[in-house]
């Protein structure tokens, strides 16, 4: 049972650390990433071929995130000066390239067969360490919100907010909006960076299919219900997914002769679905492009 | 030669992409925001295509139907929601429409299974024409979305409702003061593209497989020719979706088969960042 | 910092905004620029800062073109604008406005804050003293803590002019610094402005309200439909009867 729990909750913190860099990016600049999880698989690849070329997992996280963080640099530059939607799509585009990427560039990735025997972040048996894993992931996450939170009431914070009150006039005053979104987007990705390693070496097997599209809006669909750019929001939503994707799961447990797996998946990218229908229908407030916050 | 053929080849290619960036200039230029659900309705003309002519043995009894059903599913998703979603931005427009892909997706998988399948469709030798082989199939196929392209460009033009519709895509606010009813435009409009979309999926469907994703991964490059071609302009998308069509097939020796749609994230974005409003487009606000 | 604006043309479509202007404004020296509405005033604004790029002509300062630099970059250079219809920062406090605009700031970039923390708190305790200065200079005391947007049309521009102060610029182009506001407040910020051009910071300056302006500068540019119709001292300038036809036929003063 508390194999299970762990379990549920490490899958759980990873989900929470991927909607923090979501709510980061929109939280402080607004900007609607689409694209979340194709940095989710850049920073879930490279620490696993760097771990099996023998690479210490410190450094293995370290470049996960460095290189998560360093796509989003050209991806910004380009995009930044885009109109929101467009701005989406390009992200979109970006995240579907990378999986393609991944899929074709074989001798690297292995293709569309995956990495398996990726290596646990600490081997034997028994709930050790999963804990380990878990306390882990617990500090990854707690300071995601400390930065967050350190940012919000930070020099940084307050010309985030100026631009959000009037770009231009930050831009009379001698500064370049354009930079500080650039690593507002970056830090975002560095965390779902993060999260893709700790998701790597707790699945140990990694293939292209893991990283589409529906990862990415079932975030955003948690941090809509959970509460948008707020740190709280990210815990929420991230739980009340886990609940979701758990609980039907567990439905399906109930009655394996009624619905298949490939149905269950099909229910879920339907609620997924709705629920974005839905809450773009009758929850604005504070919702992708409704963009106010205070 | 061997180029030639390639874009022999990428000329049916191009115009499914050509008539899915129609599908999405469409609502593009009248109701102004990106509709990520064109893909899955091309899926969705796909699979009930497929299906009617598995039970009916008739091809174009099973085009007729998913173009029926295609416009019917896009009017539905009009009516319960884009429709309430008019006077919002449109971002939320665009979630509200990946939110519509995702539900049709779901009904989908559910009815027809994520099993690839594959249309019977009548083995023919290719035609010689020169050194070129061109595939009977292809020809029929090109000459179906010639026709698509005929009724839709009719409909824009010589009718009044397509008056209607290019005045709305033109100026909303004047199209209104003078007399255009809003709610008979967009209902066409969603017709329209569904029509367009069912088309597209059939064709791509016929020339490769039938599957879930079919449509969603034609999104991508069926939006990059839509921008290129600069959104809001028919001809403009018909004509990118060829070039890029094309493109994709000619450039298959040099970057290999699955960059292909890597090749039109690169051209999206060095459209939106060159020149935005594309080949024919007015200057739209990209920025 | 001396500012040459040489020949500048800008059309917006059919409609050309300004003809063949030129302007020069020497090293801590103070001018105006008056005319009708739509004469071309805030397009010849935009055009300097960078808003908006002239079709020809060059804008140079202190002998270096401008030419291709963004309005952020002509900032950091040294010459930095306020807007007519002043551009606070409404949600953040008077103060937090005022060291927003401070330059240079370690803890405005991510490594910075999270690995420069000491730096980042003196500079903080630095900026602070620095809009400190600036609030008591401006009178805006009272009003410090609030957030800028419930403030009034004169403090929001009293705001604005702080703002510009705390970015140090060599020279300051003020569009329309008294527009709206009450006469009172007009003369404190003229005393303001006095003080700031003596202590060697150059002003350009668009104003409607002649009287106040021909009492602050020694040289006025009169446009009018884009083009220079006059140039000189205020005197001579008002008395000359292309200007007061223009502005008899235009929009009035």
């Amino acid at each position: 049972m508390e194999a299970y729990l762990l379990a549920i909750g490490i899958i759980c913190a990873i989900y929470v650390l991927l909607a923090l860099g979501l709510t980061v990016q929109y939280g402080l600049t607004g900007l609607i990433n689409f694209g979340h999880v194709g940095f989710f698989a850049i920073g879930a690849y490279t620490s696993a071929l760097l771990s099996l070329q023998g690479v210490p997992l410190v450094f293995c996280f370290a470049a996960a995130a460095a290189l998560a963080g360093l796509a989003a640099w050209p991806l910004g530059l380009v995009a930044l000066r885009l109109r929101d939607d467009y701005f989406a799509i390009v992200t979109l585009g970006f995240s579907e390239t990378v999986r393609l990427t991944i899929a074709s560039e074989a001798w690297l990735t292995n293709g569309v067969q995956g990495i398996p025997g990726i290596p646990r972040i600490m081997a034997g048996g028994g709930i050790g360490p999963q804990l380990v894993v878990f306390a882990l992931l617990l500090a990854a996450c707690i300071a995601a919100a400390l930065a967050y939170r350190r940012i919000a009431g930070s020099p940084f914070g307050r010309l985030i907010e100026a631009i959000r009150d009037n770009e231009e006039a930050v831009t009379a005053l001698g500064k370049d909006p354009a930079r500080f979104k650039l690593q507002v987007l970056a830090l975002g990705a560095a965390l779902a960076g993060i999260a893709g390693a700790f998701y790597a070496h707790y699945i140990t097997y990694l293939v292209p299919d893991q990283f589409i599209p529906l990862v990415t809006f079932q975030v955003w669909m948690a941090i809509i219900m959970g509460g948008v750019g707020r740190v709280s929001g990210a815990v929420t939503g991230a739980v009340l997914l886990m609940l979701f994707l758990e609980g039907s799961r567990f439905i399906r447990d109930l009655a394996p002769g009624l619905i298949s797996e490939v149905d269950m998946a099909s229910l879920r990218i339907g609620v997924v679905g709705l629920a974005l229908i839905l809450f773009t229908l009758f929850r604005p407030q504070g919702l992708m492009g409704d963009y106010t916050r205070r | 030669m061997l180029y030639l053929q390639l874009a022999a080849n990428g000329v049916v290619y191009g115009l499914v992409i050509g008539l899915a960036a129609l599908a999405i200039t469409l609502v593009f230029g009248i109701a102004r925001f990106p509709n990520a659900a064109a893909g899955d309705t091309m899926t969705l003309g796909a699979y009930v295509a497929l299906g009617t002519q598995q039970g009916s043995g008739s091809l174009l009894l099973g085009g007729l139907a998913a173009v029926a059903a295609a416009a019917g599913v896009s009017l539905l998703a009009w009516a319960l929601v884009f429709r309430r979603l008019a006077k919002r931005s449109v971002v939320a427009l665009l979630v509200a429409s990946i939110g519509a892909a995702f539900v049709l997706r779901a009904v989908m998988g559910v009815a027809w299974g994520h099993q690839q399948q594959v249309f019977q469709v009548p083995l023919a030798f290719p035609i010689l024409l020169g050194e070129l082989r061109i595939n009977p199939m292809d020809l029929w196929l090109g000459g179906v979305a010639l026709a698509a392209l005929a009724v839709t460009f009719g409909v824009l033009h010589l009718t009044p409702i397509g008056r209607a519709m290019r005045a709305v895509a033109d100026d909303p606010d004047l199209a209104r003061i003078s007399g255009i009813r809003p709610d008979r435009v967009m209902a066409a409009m969603w017709l329209l593209a569904g029509g367009l979309s069912a088309v597209a999926g059939i064709m791509l469907a016929i020339k490769t497989v039938v599957s879930p994703e079919l449509g969603w991964e034609m999104l991508l490059p069926a939006f990059t020719a839509a921008i290129l071609g600069g959104i809001g302009s028919p001809i403009g998308a018909v004509v990118a979706g060829l070039v890029l069509g094309v493109a994709q097939e000619v450039s298959t020796p040099f970057v290999g088969f699955t960059y292909k749609i890597a090749l039109s994230f690169v051209v999206m974005l060095g459209v939106l960042l060159l020149r935005p409003r594309g080949l024919f487009g007015r200057l739209e606000a990209v920025r | 910092m001396s500012l040459d604006i040489s020949r500048v043309k800008k059309a917006f479509g059919g409609f050309l905004a300004l003809d063949d202007v030129s302007l020069k404004l020497a090293d801590g020296a103070m001018a105006g620029v008056i005319g009708p509405n739509g004469a071309g005033k805030s397009t010849l604004f935009a055009v300097i800062s960078g808003f908006a790029q002239a079709d020809s002509g060059s804008v140079t300062l202190d002998g270096r073109t401008l030419d291709g630099l963004a309005p952020a970059a002509r900032a950091r250079a040294g010459m930095v604008r306020s807007f007519q219809v002043p551009r606070e920062f409404r949600h953040l406090t008077v103060r937090e406005n005022l060291m927003a605009a401070a330059p240079d700031q370690t803890g405005e970039g991510l490594f910075g804050l999270f690995f420069r923390g000491r730096r980042v708190a003196a500079e903080e305790a630095m900026i602070r003293e620095e809009a400190e200065a600036v609030i008591d200079r401006l009178n805006l005391r009272a009003v410090a803590e609030l957030p800028a947007g419930r403030l009034s049309g004169g403090q929001k521009k009293l705001l604005e002019l702080g703002r510009v102060l705390m970015v140090r610029p060599r020279t300051i182009l003020l569009d329309e610094p008294f527009a709206g506001v009450n006469p009172i407040l007009i003369k404190e910020i003229e005393r303001h402005i006095r003080a700031l051009n003596e202590s060697g910071i150059g002003f350009l300056i668009i104003e409607h309200d002649l009287a106040a302006l021909s009492r602050l500068v020694p040289h006025l540019t009169v446009l009018d439909q884009g083009r220079v119709i006059a140039a000189g001292t205020p005197r001579a300038v008002l008395a000359e009867s292309a200007v007061r036809d223009a502005y008899l036929g235009g929009g009035g003063p």
